[in-house]
């Protein structure tokens, strides 16, 4: 339903120019969650951004985005109404600052109805009123009328969603939905999205730096660093054979449920590379436990045909053979 | 309620000290009764009721002592200056402003008649400035840093240091005299005519306002245009236009509603150049006339109603801030 | 350095305000024709060159107005802004500093001032006292103290948190010394900063006075809001443009290089401007 192709996009600074998502390619088919990620900078909002054509106007965009045949770019080029919000629809990170101070949240949710599909006030509002519901909003007659301020920050987000959800859009992309809500809260807005996404049949981008948040909610997960796809797979097989050392490094560095009492986490050392004038080189590598030589050698290219797991990486871990086997770039991966 | 409270305790005191302040300009600035009745105070009216009178005062007329007289009782001049106050204060409460001493009416009805007009053209200013500032600012931020911005920048500079009296005198030159669009002077007549003859009035004070009404808003405006909830907004597949004046104008007008208050004043200056310019009835022109011929009650009468005006319209502009940002209302 | 960030232009608008000044301070010892002498040349001459800005009714030379015209509009101005930071400046910073019933008492009397329309005072101030230059200047003087008042209050404020003077209290300084030596010339500098752009304001005050025939009396006083209304009757407008027109010209050139120079050494010296 989603095809993106060879994505580019470039920044215009005054540093320089800033490669903030470097040819990155992926499909995503109807009803399916797809969970791109990475760490902040790793060009995951950048491209979310990108396909809802959110960017600034300094951007310098390249590459093929396809939504059910139609050209996404072209689209919004021509300042299509009625798709950007009905066919694909968004949700932000911070629930305090994506909702408009000055207005109601009824009105905010309505408001797409009634620009979109012609509704009038009073049966946005009422359809407004439902869609809280659908998203487990306590008494959602009288949230209608409240200002964002006077609810809480999960309230807000599930605000955020039921505006994004007004129009049934076939694709919601979520970027880090969870992120700056309460912890508590994290876990069910992210099983009600899953929910939502299954009863509606609707497609989800999850866009998050927690590949635990990826686990059991996705169907591919799509690892990004330094602005590249440096891991794709179904979910299973990554999360039991992956083969990046990015994706194993984002594994460790999070805390798993099951651990044992007491057991170090293990934090990625090092920063993620500047994305002014990167080197002709693998851009993990300086950060790499496995890092070779020949790491520095060129940029390695995604292993595999799209569909399959792919990986970019010389001296992958994992694998039938030890982590520190030397052998060639493998032509694919295991499925 | 309570931050309403203290504002209208404020609203209170400053009322007050502005009457305070403007009843003792006239009280402590020079002799009052000179202050009130001009000449007249020279005469010596004991001695004209006396019949002592040195001949030549004589002529001066009963009639000018009865005006002192009434002058000496209008504003309390037997009391001391505190008293004095308080009681005037009281004439002012039940719309006693004394008695013009130019044309013997009373200061209120010239009032009723001046007010009127001037506030049509403050008005009318208002409207206009706010009419050319909102799409121009709205347009400068939409383009922004782009050529039209750029022009504009230059643009509101320029207009922001013609002074009024310039901007009225040039204007008048070029679209009443050389091309003729606008009358050149004030037609009062029918509703219409009035309104008309009032553009280029309103047009000469609207128009510097504007200037700085677009600067203000244009910065306004491209912080808000950063705000997350004008992305969410733009994700919610809504046009650029509609997300311009339904979400980003109203959090925007923040900068554009404190100087409203601050720039009516500027206006109601403005207004006494701009009634002269054009000849308007307004009590602009009525102030400036009153003080070359020291009619003092008048000049008092109208900088109070002015100052009291512009307090009150300052009070309310506070209020405005609570229908912006409801955050305000509960904080 | 700082001809490169303050750029050409401020240095053309200093360029033009010292002319003006130069010309003010000068004016009767240049070579300019009376600017009084009625019938200097015909009346209502177009420009020519005898006289460049032609002539006005009267016949009098408008160029030489115009020069002389610069006297009274920057003086006034200058000395209203002197006053304004001497005095609000002054008050400013004692209630910055030792805040309290004084700083409650200094920030209503600033905000009664500003309770008035500024020209509405200004003409309640003029209209009872003798019309000399010394009370207009002091009337738009008082109008500069509230606004420049309120600007050094807030950066006393600032600076009266600061490490040095903390320190300075430490030490045993008395206030004085700490007021003169240590928040003076920190204050003074974002006052500095926009004392040009508070001249642009007197000095259009002036006019706005002068327009009105409440600036400094006298039929030898010549300003340009004077000269602007003089010219701007109807015929005069219609048959002889050029003797409102060419006054306007320069007093907009002047208020321009006022605003244009105060804003570039307000930028430089990063101060926020009050919305006054």
């Amino acid at each position: 339903m989603l095809s993106v192709r060879d994505l580019q996009v470039r920044f215009a600074t005054e540093r320089g120019t800033v490669n903030a998502v470097n040819g990155v390619s992926f499909d995503l088919h109807e009803g399916k969650t797809l969970a791109i990620v990475g760490e902040s900078g790793s060009g995951k909002s950048v491209t979310a951004k990108t396909l809802m054509n959110l960017l600034p106007r300094s951007a310098h965009v390249s590459g093929e985005v396809t939504f059910n045949g139609q050209d996404v770019r072209a689209l919004a080029a021509a300042g299509t109404k009625h798709f950007f919000g009905v066919q694909m629809a968004m949700v932000f990170q911070d629930p305090m600052t994506s909702l408009n101070p000055v207005k109601k949240v009824g009105e905010q949710i309505a408001e797409t109805l009634r620009y979109h599909l012609g509704r009038s006030r009073s049966e946005a509002l009422s359809e407004a009123q439902n869609l809280l519901t659908t998203v487990g909003t306590p008494e959602p007659e009288r949230r209608i009328s409240q200002y964002p301020h006077e609810l809480s920050g999960g309230l807000r987000q599930r605000v955020v969603i039921a505006m994004a959800l007004a129009c049934q859009p076939r694709l919601l992309i979520a970027d880090e939905p969870t992120t700056a809500v309460d912890v508590t809260v994290q876990k069910h807005l992210l099983d009600m999205l899953d929910e939502l996404r299954r009863e509606r049949g609707m497609a989800l981008i999850l866009i998050t730096h927690d590949l635990g948040v990826a686990h059991g909610r996705a169907d591919d997960v799509a690892v990004m660093y330094a602005g590249r796809l440096v891991e794709v797979a179904a979910a299973e097989t990554l999360f039991e054979d992956m083969r990046h050392p990015y994706t194993e490094a984002l594994l460790r560095s999070i805390p798993r449920i099951n651990d044992p009492a007491h057991q170090r986490l293990d934090p990625i050392p090092g920063n993620p590379p500047e994305l002014i004038d990167p080197p002709d080189a693998c851009s993990f590598a300086p950060r790499c436990d496995y890092a070779h030589a020949d790491c520095l050698d060129g940029v390695p290219e995604l292993s595999g045909q799209l569909g399959q797991h792919r990986f970019a990486c010389l001296h992958p871990t994992g694998g039938e053979d030890s982590i520190s086997s030397n052998r060639d770039t493998p032509r694919s991966g295991r499925d | 309620m309570r931050f309403l409270a203290r504002r209208l305790l404020l609203l209170v005191a400053v009322l007050l000290a502005v009457t305070f302040c403007g009843f003792s300009a006239m009280n402590l600035l020079g002799d009052p009764l000179t202050n009130v009745v001009g000449v007249l105070a020279e005469l010596d009216c004991d001695a004209i009721a006396a019949g002592t009178a040195p001949d030549t005062t004589v002529d001066a007329a009963s009639s000018d002592c009865d005006t002192v007289a009434a002058a000496r009782a209008q504003y309390h001049l037997d009391r001391a200056v505190p008293m004095r106050y308080l009681l005037w204060l009281g004439d002012l409460a039940i719309g006693d402003f004394g008695t013009s001493f130019q044309n013997d009416q009373p200061v209120s009805a010239v009032l009723r008649e001046k007010l009127p007009e001037t506030l049509l053209l403050l008005v009318m200013a208002q409207i206009v400035s706010l009419g050319i500032a909102v799409p121009w600012g709205v347009i400068a931020a939409y383009k922004a840093n782009r050529a039209f911005d750029r022009g504009s920048t230059v643009a509101s500079f320029g207009l922001l240091s013609v002074p009024n009296f310039a901007l009225g005198v040039i204007l008048l030159y070029l679209l009443a005299l050389r091309w003729q669009i606008f009358p050149s002077a004030y037609e009062s007549g029918d509703f219409t005519s009035r309104l008309f003859s009032l553009i280029l009035p309103a047009l000469t004070l609207g128009l510097p306002l504007a200037a700085s009404y677009q600067r203000l808003l244009r910065t306004d405006l491209i912080t808000t245009l950063q705000e997350d909830y004008v992305h969410m907004a733009r994700a919610k597949g809504l046009p650029p236009m509609r997300i311009m004046f339904r979400h980003a104008l109203r959090p925007s007008m923040f900068s554009v509603v404190t100087v409203f208050g601050v720039s009516t004043g500027t206006l109601i200056g403005g207004s006494l150049i701009v009634e002269r310019i054009f000849g308007i009835p307004g009590i602009g022109r009525e102030i400036v006339t009153a003080v070359v011929r020291d009619d003092f009650p008048v000049v008092l009468a109208i900088v109070m109603v002015v100052a009291i005006a512009f307090v009150v319209l300052n009070f309310l502009v506070d209020l405005l801030y609570s229908w912006l940002d409801p955050r305000v209302r509960t904080s | 350095m700082l001809r490169r960030r303050l750029g050409i232009s401020f240095w053309l608008a200093i360029a033009w305000l010292a002319l003006m000044a130069f010309v003010a301070l000068f004016a009767p010892i240049l070579p300019l024709t009376d600017p009084t002498q009625v019938a200097f040349g015909g009346p209502r001459e177009s420009p020519s060159l005898d006289a460049w800005f032609g002539t006005d009714a009267l016949g009098r030379d408008v160029f030489s107005r115009t020069m002389h015209g610069a006297r009274i509009s920057l003086a006034v101005g200058g000395f209203a802004i002197a006053f304004g930071m001497l005095i609000g400046g002054g008050l400013g910073i004692l209630a910055g500093y030792f805040r309290g019933l004084l700083d409650q008492t200094v920030r209503f009397a600033f905000f009664v001032l500003l309770s008035f329309p500024a020209l509405v005072l200004a003409i309640l101030i003029t209209a009872t006292l003798e019309r000399s230059l010394l009370v207009v200047s002091l009337t738009i003087g008082i109008l500069a103290v509230a606004p420049v008042g309120l600007l050094s209050r807030a950066s006393t404020l600032v600076f009266a948190e600061r490490e040095f003077v903390a320190a300075a209290r430490v030490l045993g300084a008395r206030h004085g010394r700490i007021i003169m030596r240590e928040l003076l010339p920190n204050v003074v500098i974002p006052m500095g900063a926009l004392a040009l752009l508070g001249m642009a304001i007197a000095v259009v005050a002036e006019g706005s006075l002068a327009f009105l025939g409440l600036s400094v009396a006298g039929d030898d006083s010549i300003s340009w809001g004077k000269m602007i209304v003089d010219g701007s009757g109807l015929r005069d407008l219609q048959n002889a443009a050029h003797v409102a027109l060419f006054p306007v010209l320069v007093m907009f050139v002047t208020v321009l290089a006022l605003n244009f120079a105060g804003d570039r050494i307000r930028q430089h010296f990063d101060v926020k401007e009050l919305a006054f």
